[in-house]
Formats: structure tokens, sequence, C-alpha cells
């Protein structure tokens, strides 16, 4: 298993930024095996990155990289992709940057299902900048713009991603590696937009003041919210509450991806082929 | 291209202390009591990865694949014959990981 | 340079302009008056094999475009005021990447939402600073139907030798103006793209952003073997972000030199009847239509009016307007907002004593606005 991952490293940018013990390096890693599983030439890929620690991805990966602003990663990825739609499009972003600012991009991204592997790294705070409440940080943690206890409620964000359109739709943790390393070779392989979640431990500004002052506390904690899908299936909704269930959550091979079906805009207005009419869109049903 | 690093000869596993944080996760997911955590003041937090019974080495690769920073690396089970796991590295595990995961200077090691 | 007529309007024209400089790519989102642009370009460039989304909200619609230009095509994003104000953080984003992007902004009644289907000029200011922090715009203003055309060719190839955004301001009069335009046919304009400079040399030999200081970066296509960062922090010679106190010094210094030093490869006036005027009038966009028609009508009884009017608006034309401060006493500038040019008049001529006619109730102006006003100074 040596593995020689400085084949994807910017190897003149380590050690990273990342604080020790953080998850984010796990990921890097984890998306590296990935790549070279799948023999992805490193020229074929942009991977873009949003703004907060989990952007810092794209400074290590040794490939098209692009770090955007706060929340626009789909956004530029779009671009990006429809301005080539033959090469590989891959944002990485946290779960303040996705989910509050980019909010709304995430759910475009999602009902467009744009070819197009979207990896968030929910870490349950917003770390780069020191602690701010998250669209994910679980209600009562203390955070330090509610030092008081979090009131903010949470959500779903893998049920966003599916009920916005998102045609691959998972979840895994830090805890397991492979499990990571196998999601996302299922995701880069999968054509359409596919929503990949990683909980992901930030013992520095989420653990520190909530009783989980290590990595290893922080990722004893992932371990108690997170649950396989399977057993997550078969529980009530109270067992449900407040857990997150991990693996493939959604897999749809039958949706048409965007890029392809621009690319029959470009026949029509080419002269190739009649106008799309809802006829078109009702045969798939 | 080939992404397999050769591997420094006869070696289950090796670290790159350039690269390592202290952070004690490979220390915490090792079974066999391969790794410790030791003194290095100049060093994060103080501290710094070591490799302290490489024979006990099973070759799992918790280490590696846990590892954010790309500072220890594990030789293909094709390239070493590891060992197997014992209750004497299981032992040595348990007291490493119960004292901030660092052999205690006491240690014995137990039969 | 051949040319062609046409029967179009302003907003059509700056479509078809961009697909013929080569544009393709577009990503936008609607806002009146502004749409016409997307409408005729999500046609356009399909048909010669480019792409154009309409994005979920103005922000996404500049990123989206500037995601474009970063792969490495001619890109466009169209808009009004309320969706630069919008845009303001991605158009930064672009100047401090270096990334061509041409902005077509249609200016409408403002501020807030203002008036949405009626002219104004309110967008000059913003235009010169649309981001926070400092940087160095380059905005070009249609005064007529063919310069929607020619402004936006011109507009392509600024961008791609500046390596950064380029705003064209179509006041919403001349954006919905619909009449016969002469414009350069489409080889002649093919005929005139220069493209952005790349590197082709060894791909350890690259510095996209390690260019002299009067330079622009040399950004190379993504997907070619260049590989390399992009990202709105200071960075390195590389791209990579850096806070490393001499080049951060420079980086900014030289996104503004790399304008500052070839203005005159930007600047752009036309000057009308000042040879033996007596009074100079300062205007563009639309209202140098009707000022036009008032210098011709006030000298048919005797009064010798001539205008001044800046094609390119940033970097405006100091200089020229420097020297014509010193040779006009009574200067007079009309415009479609409170007076966001007249501050640069001023500067540029260091006088305060500059008259200035100012209308912003969405309404155009008519000749007999500006002839009243002459007569009143």
């Amino acid at each position: 298993m040596a593995f020689n991952y400085d084949n994807y490293l910017r190897v003149k940018k380590m050690p990273t930024l990342w604080c020790w013990g953080c998850g984010d390096g796990v990921i890097l890693k984890a998306f590296i095996r990935a790549i070279d599983k799948l023999k992805i030439n490193k020229d074929d890929m942009c991977l873009v990155s949003g703004i907060g620690c989990s952007g810092r991805f794209s400074s290590y990966v040794d490939m098209n990289t692009v770090h955007t602003t706060h929340g626009r990663t789909i956004a530029f990825a779009t671009g990006i992709k429809l301005a080539n739609p033959d090469k590989h499009v891959v944002c990485v972003a946290g779960d303040g940057d996705a989910l509050a600012i980019g909010g709304n991009h995430t759910i475009h991204g999602c009902r467009r299902n744009i070819d197009i592997t979207f990896i968030l790294i929910n870490n349950f705070i917003y770390g780069l900048t020191n602690s701010q409440t998250s669209p994910t940080t679980p209600q009562g943690m203390w955070t330090v713009s509610q030092k008081a206890g979090n009131i903010d409620p949470t959500f779903d964000a893998c049920e966003l991603a599916e009920a916005a359109g998102a045609s691959f739709v998972a979840r895994e943790t830090v805890n397991s590696p492979k499990k990571m390393e196998k999601i996302m070779v299922q995701a880069l392989e999968h054509k359409g937009f596919s929503f990949v979640e990683i909980n992901s431990n930030c013992h520095i500004n989420l653990g520190r003041k909530n009783k989980m002052n290590s990595a290893m506390a922080n990722l004893d904690w992932i371990d108690s919210i997170t649950v396989s899908k399977k057993k997550y299936d078969a529980m009530t909704k109270e067992e449900q509450l407040n857990l997150l269930p991990t693996g493939v959550l959604k897999q749809d091979t039958e949706v048409r991806e965007y890029c392809e079906m621009y690319e029959e805009i470009k026949k029509v207005h080419q002269g190739e082929r009649a106008k799309i009419t809802q006829d078109d869109f009702e045969k798939k049903i | 291209m080939s992404t397999v690093m050769t591997a420094p000869a006869n070696t289950p596993v090796w670290v790159d202390t350039a690269r390592c944080k202290a952070c004690d996760i490979c220390v915490d997911a090792c079974p066999a009591g391969v790794l410790s955590m030791q003194q290095e003041p100049t060093s994060t937090l103080g501290a710094m990865i070591s490799v302290i019974s490489p024979d006990a080495c099973i070759g799992c690769s918790e280490c590696e694949l846990s590892c954010p920073d790309f500072a220890i690396y594990v030789a293909e089970k094709k390239e070493f014959k590891f060992a197997k796991l014992t209750d004497m590295s299981k032992a040595r595990q348990e007291a490493i990981a119960s004292n901030g995961y660092r052999l205690p200077t006491d240690y014995k090691e137990v039969n | 340079m051949s040319t062609r007529e046409v029967v179009s309007s302003g907003n059509n024209l700056a479509a078809r302009a961009s697909v013929d400089a080569g544009c393709m790519f577009f990503g936008g989102y609607p806002l009146t008056p502004s749409s016409e642009v997307m409408h005729t370009i999500s046609d356009l460039l399909p048909k010669v094999g480019g792409a154009a989304i309409q994005m979920e909200d103005e922000i996404a619609g500049v990123a989206a475009a500037i995601g474009a230009g970063m792969m490495g095509v001619r890109t466009l994003t169209a808009t009004s005021g309320p969706g630069i104000s919008l845009k303001a953080e991605n158009l930064g984003l672009a100047q401090m990447c270096e990334v061509p992007l041409v902005v077509i902004n249609v200016m409408r009644g403002g501020p807030s939402t203002g008036l949405p289907t009626r002219v104004s000029q309110g967008d000059v200011a913003q235009a010169k600073n649309p981001s926070h922090g400092d940087y160095k715009s380059i905005t070009l203003c249609a005064g007529n139907l063919a310069e929607c055309y020619t402004e936006t060719v011109r507009a392509f190839n600024l961008a791609d030798r500046f390596m950064q955004p380029v705003f064209v301001l179509l006041d919403e009069t001349i954006g919905h103006m619909h009449a016969k335009a002469e414009i350069p046919t489409v080889e002649a304009v093919k005929a005139g793209i220069v493209p952005r400079k790349t590197f082709d040399g060894a791909p350890e030999d690259y510095r996209p952003y390690g260019v002299a200081q009067d330079e622009p970066a040399v950004l190379n296509p993504m997907y070619t073997g260049y590989r390399y960062h992009y990202t709105g922090l200071h960075h390195d010679a590389m791209g990579f972000p850096t806070e490393e106190i001499e080049t951060c010094r420079k980086l900014i210094d030289r996104l503004f030199q790399k304008v500052e030093k070839y203005t005159d490869e930007i600047e752009s006036n036309e000057e009308y009847m000042l040879d033996d005027a007596d009074i100079l009038i300062i205007g563009y966009g639309s209202a140098s239509l009707a000022i036009k028609e008032a210098v011709n009508s006030l000298r048919s009884e005797g009064i010798k009016v001539g205008m001044f009017r800046p094609i390119t608006l940033w970097p405006s034309p100091e200089k020229r307007m420097h020297e014509l401060g010193k040779k006009f006493d009574t200067v007079l500038s009309v415009e479609l907002n409170q007076g966001q040019y007249l501050e640069e008049v001023q500067r540029s001529m260091g006088r305060l004593d500059i008259h200035k006619l100012t209308k912003t109730n969405g309404r155009p102006f008519s000749p007999n606005d500006i002839i009243e006003k002459v007569k009143e100074l």
C-alpha cells in the first residue's frame, strides 16, 4: 500500500495549513486514492473550492484549481463545466459555504443535475473564521456567535440534495477512509450531479468548547450521530431523530444530465433536430 | 505512471517527520502498539511520531489511511511479510492509548 | 473597413457583436432592460457551438461566466444596475484573478428597484469601482446604435489584452433603440480579433502571474497541461495565496499599472464642432444624441457650441479634458444622473465651476432641455 500521494499533491505546499488531526487531510487523501483508482489524468480535471478551511483543498491538489468567492463554488463550476463538458469538474465546499451563503447554488446545481462531483465537507461549524454557527451546528452547542447556546435548527443536507434533484447522493464520515474512497469513486463515475457529504472533525473550533477537545473525541461524536442507511431505514422516527444515514442514499442513472441535454439544444440551433418539447421529457417518465 | 512509491527496503511502516503534526490519530488507530508519540520540543505540540515496534506491524494500513498529513506510509502486502496480531501487541497498544498515546517509560512487554 | 447595414436594437447588436467577436459563453439572469441580450445570445451561441445559461441569480450568472473565462473562452454577462450591485464581489475576483470578461450594463433608473423600464446613466460611478478594494476599471459607453456593436467588439479585444473585466454601458434608450445601423462585417470583426496571450514553453517554466509590472497575467486555458491556481486572495507567480509583503505590494500596483501605462490603447473620444466653439458640452451615451441635435440647433442661431463625448469613460480622458478645460471658459456637463461624470470633469480640469444639467426621472434628454440650459448660461 505504499501509495505515492505526492504524484497528485503540490508537494511544495506541504505540510498543509490545516490543524493537527483535521479531517480535511484525510478527505484529501481519500480523494487522491479515488482519482488514482479511476486513472483520471490530472490535466483533465478542474477542482473548484469555496471559502473556508475546506476551501484550501484546491491549493493542495496538482490539477487545474480554482478558489472562488464564498458560496459560489457550484456557480463557477457550472460555467467551467458547460464551457468544456468533456472534462471532469469537482467542487469542494464546507457546510457554511455550501448551505448558508451558497445554499441557493447548491439547490440549483442539484436541480440541473449537471455532471459535477460535489464534496461537501460538513464539520458542523465555521472553522476558518473561528467557531461561528453554521446551518448544521447542533442546537445547544457553544459557538462564538451564540455563546448562550445555539438555538438555530439544522437540516439534513442530503435530503435537500435529493429533493432538489441530485441524481447521486451519499454520505460518509472521516472515520471510514476506505468507505469514503469507495463512495468518491462511485460519485466520480456517476454521470450527473453527485452530492457527497463527508462528516469531518473540527476539534479546534467545534470540539474544544463542546467537550470534544481532541480529534479522537470529535471523531467518536461523529460516529455516534451517524449510522448506516440500512440500520437507519429500519429505525422508528424517534430513533432516527438527530442521526444521519451513511452510504449511498440515492442513485438515479435514468435522469438526464444537463450538459447532455445542452448538446441537444445545440443540435436544435444548428438545424439537426426539431425543437425540444414536453413530449421529449414525458417519454422518460 | 506508477503511483506506487518504492518503499524503504524491509520496512513495514515509515514516517515523514517533516509533515507530522503530532495529532495522535495514527497511534490511536493502530491495533498493534507499533507507534508512539515522543517528546520533541521543536515540533508541533512538542511531540513527534515514532515507530517503536515495527516488527509488530500487521499491515492493516489504518495509520496511513487516517493520517491527515501524508506523514505515515505502510508497505505493500506483496513487498513485506507483515506480522500477525498478538496479545502482546494488543496489550502494548492498550498501554500506549491510555497513556496519552505515549508508551510508558517503564513499560514491560506482556507475553 | 467593410461594413453592412442592419436594422436592429442596441441590445441585440450587443449580443450579435459578442458572438461575432468570438464569445463562446454567456452566463446571466433576466433583468430589465437588459434581458434581450440574453434572449438573443441564447439562440446565437449554441448555433456556433457555444453555451448560454440562465443561472439562478445575478451572482451565479457572472460566476458561471467567469468560470468559463477561466476555462479559456471569451465570455459575457449582461445585466442592469441592480445586477451589477449583486455581481460586485465576483467582478472583484475577476479583476484580482485577471480573467477576461465583458459585462454589458443596460442602465435603468435607480437606485434600488428604481425605474426598471426607463433610462438613466446612473451606474457610471459604480462602473469605476464596482467592487470593494482598489479596482482599475475599463468602461466603454455606447453613444449610438452602431456603437452597441462596435464597442462590444472592442470590449472583447480589450478584455483579452488587459486580462480583466471590461464594462460596456448602454443606457436603456440606446439599448432599446431599434433602427438602421452601419456596422462592420463579420469578416472585418474576425480579422480584428486579438486573442489573449498564452505561454507555450515548458510547463515547469510557466509563471502565469510572474510577469513584468506593466503586463497582465498570461493565463493559459485549462486542461492544456499548464496547471496553476486561481484565487481571489493575494497570490504569487503561480497563483497560490500569499501574504508576503513585496508580492502583495507589487500585485495591486501591477493591476493598476498594466492599464495606466497603456491608456492610449483604451482611450476613445468624439469631438464634435469644438474648433471654433465658445461653449463646451460634455456628455455620453444617449445624452450625446440630444446634445448633438442641440449643438446643431444652437449653431443655426449663432451660438457656437461644441461637444466632447468620451466613449471610453474609464480610464477617463483626463489629459484631453484638462486641455479643453484651459481652452473653454464655459463648460456644461450633461448626464442622466446626479453628476457622476461631472466629478471626473471637475477633477480633470481642476475646476469647480463646471455647469451641470442632470436628470433622474427616467426620461431621456430632449435637445430642447439642452438648448434651454445653454441659453441660461
